[in-house]
């Protein structure tokens, strides 16, 4: 090893006291160990959030007509009361290169009853083929089919079919305020039924073709109240929004285009805590890391003060005792580090290609809406283990600071006679 | 029966209280049965107007006692037929497209009736007044020249009712209403229901315009007139029924 004197010092007492070395690099490396875990199962738990609230239905960004949010009345569709070129709009917001795709809706509050049954309904127009690569909904139907487009199709959740006592083949009746003050109502086949997890989801939704949903709450087919936009990275939608935005002519259409970190801000507030708790967590391990070493380090000095004490009286500078202590300490948490990424690396790449599923400890369960499954999700973050890393080495090397400053200052004539 | 029970508590009460008190009660039991009689048929006409549009329906409405009212819209055409049967704190539309009938749940009793300013809960809980509320007379004398009683109405305690609070002004030398305010539970002004075009219909003195108008949106108002009014006329029990109500009452 071509190295200083002070790094082979520093190199060779490692290997004095063996078992303690290699205990404390034990502890270094679950540090590490742990602290890329429990900050990726974090950030797991959070994507997890995101996704099952962007993807079960909403879409990671959607357009509105300004006045839409938040009271959500049928008059105020895109464009207003003339309407806009649905497909030209849809095609535009798809082009952005973020986007993967994009789906008009129309929506409606209304009554849906069958037989003896009624319970209140958010009606929900949709073009049937677009919204499978927008959300998720459509692949939730457990029951039969999507609905097809030009009919009277509808899906509705199943808490609903449950209460109004429906199954597939079964008809609805609904009744809906229509955009002229009429009274729409008309006959559904029930021929699909989903389930998304979300109590919410399932007991008020009903889905069906646009146009039929145009039909019946008199809107002009031009008239959609929504566009809504999957981004494969959520993180990427404000940028997206931000840039279709900037490219349709917003204030000449009185739209606006808003990613889930406007629509759902609580989300994104959640996203921002855990990541601060990241933050506290690895504060944590870390100081837990720092006194370990320095523990150690000092032990080492101290048993070592004699040999130092002849080190320096034989003149080495106290800068060059300093040296070789942290030289002593940078190889241990190099060395850690190594083991530690030794360990962890496997273990991430299992719990990413195949995290471990829970469900048969919990079920699922709901978070700030939006449906967790129980597995060991984890985040794939190479920059994060790289930085923790950087990190537990820096720490080592503060830890071995106070050890080294103090083997540095031992007085040589009084160690050595003894005293 | 429910004549019998409310003449019970009418005498109770008038005994146990001041007579101002009866006084009260008799004018709202007056105006809550100027419109119905025992039994009644009409036809009257409401124009909605909101800000999103205007519209303007033609019904035909029959009641029997308290319990028991239908409404058959008979223009425009695309809602001729349709019809809203009222039984039993109970409510049911008749759609004639699809020639169904459904019932309204609890939970929608306070969405809009036809896309009136009216609630399906007022279609049921108007003709409850005197049961529902304390009335007391909150002012004996004149309204620009008009002698007028004006009335307090205070939910009961136990009544399941929507309003904190309703008003009434009813003119002394007729004993017809001339408005009727309705607040919510923080004592704010919700709506404001007048009276107007008094008549002889049927052989009775009516108002034959009410006009219903939102303290939060004025510029929209549901009005209806009334262009026919026959009182006491040969219907029972059978005429309310669902079955009726789907093979079009007659």
């Amino acid at each position: 090893m071509r190295a200083g004197p002070w790094w082979r010092i520093g190199w060779r007492n490692l290997g004095r006291n063996r078992r303690r070395t290699l205990i404390t690099m034990g502890g270094l490396a679950f540090g590490y160990l742990a602290v890329v875990l429990l900050v990726a199962w974090m950030e797991g738990l959070t994507a997890e959030m995101i996704d099952s609230a962007t993807r079960t239905l909403s879409g990671q960004l959607q357009v509105h007509d300004m006045e839409y949010r938040p009271e959500r009345k049928i008059y105020d569709t895109i464009g207003d009361r003339d309407g806009t070129d649905v497909d030209a709009l849809v095609s535009e917001v798809a082009a952005d290169p973020l986007v993967v795709a994009a789906a008009p809706r129309v929506y409606a509050g209304g009554l849906v009853s069958s037989g003896q049954a009624t319970t209140a309904g958010l009606l929900m127009g949709i073009d049937p083929e677009r919204e499978q690569q927008v959300s998720n909904i459509l692949n939730a139907v457990i029951e039969g089919r999507p609905p097809q487009a030009g009919s009277n199709d509808i899906v509705i959740g199943i808490e609903m079919a449950r209460q109004l006592a429906v199954g597939i083949g079964g008809e609805v009746i609904l009744v809906v305020p229509a955009a002229d003050g009429s009274m729409g109502n008309d006959l559904y086949t029930v021929v699909g039924i989903f389930s998304s997890g979300l109590a919410e989801l399932d007991a008020s939704y009903a889905m069906m073709p646009m146009e039929s949903l145009q039909f019946l709450t008199a809107l002009a087919p031009d008239r959609v109240h929504e566009i809504a936009a999957s981004v494969d990275d959520a993180w990427l939608a404000p940028q997206a929004a931000e840039r279709i935005a900037a490219r349709l002519a917003l204030d000449e259409l009185g739209i606006e285009v808003e990613p889930w970190t406007r629509l759902r801000p609580e989300m994104l507030d959640y996203a921002q805590l855990a990541q601060a708790w990241n933050g506290v967590i690895i504060f944590i391990v870390f100081a837990i890391a720092i006194f370990g070493v320095a523990n150690t380090m000092l032990m080492a000095t101290y048993e070592r003060r004699r040999e130092i004490a002849v080190m320096l009286a034989l003149g080495t500078t106290p800068f060059a005792v300093v040296r070789s202590v942290l030289a002593e300490a940078l190889c241990l948490g190099a060395i850690s580090i190594g083991i530690g990424a030794a360990l962890t690396l496997p273990l991430m790449l299992w719990f990413y290609n195949a995290p471990p599923d829970l469900s048969w400890l919990y079920g699922d369960f709901t978070m700030l809406g939006a449906l967790i499954r129980p597995v060991l999700r984890v985040e794939w973050n190479p920059g994060m283990w790289f930085w923790s890393g950087v990190a537990l080495l820096i720490t080592t090397l503060v830890a071995a600071l106070y050890p080294a400053a103090r083997a540095a200052r031992i007085p040589p004539a009084d160690t050595l006679s003894g005293l | 029966m429910r004549s019998m029970t409310l003449l019970t508590v009418l005498i109770l009460v008038g005994a146990g209280t001041a007579s101002g008190q009866r006084t009260a009660q008799e004018i709202i039991d007056h105006v809550d049965r100027i419109m119905r009689g025992e039994s009644s048929r009409g036809v009257a006409t409401m124009d909605v107007v909101t800000e999103n549009w205007e519209r303007s329906m033609t019904m035909e409405v029959w009641s029997l006692g308290t319990e028991y009212s239908l409404i058959r819209i008979t223009a425009p055409k695309k809602e001729e037929g349709t019809a809203t049967l009222m039984a039993d704190d109970e409510i049911w539309n008749y759609l004639p497209r699809v020639d169904r009938t459904i019932k309204i749940p609890a939970s929608m009793m306070m969405g809009a009736w036809m896309g009136s300013h009216f609630t399906n809960d007022d279609l049921v809980k108007e003709s409850r007044l005197i049961e529902d509320y304390d009335i007391e007379v909150s002012h004996d004398g004149d309204r620009e020249g008009v002698r007028v009683w004006e009335l307090t109405l205070t939910p009961k305690e136990e009544a399941a009712v929507v309003w904190g609070r309703i008003e009434y002004q009813v003119r002394q030398n007729d004993w017809m209403p001339t408005w009727a305010r309705y607040y919510d539970e923080d004592g704010a002004l919700v709506r404001t229901m007048s009276f107007s075009d008094y008549r002889q219909m049927g052989g009775r003195l009516v108002p034959a315009v009410m006009e219903l108008i939102p303290e939060d949106k004025p510029e929209e108002r549901t009005l209806v007139r009334y262009t026919e009014l026959e009182f006491d006329i040969d219907i029972d029990e059978n005429f309310f029924s669902l079955r009726a109500l789907r093979s079009g009452g007659r």
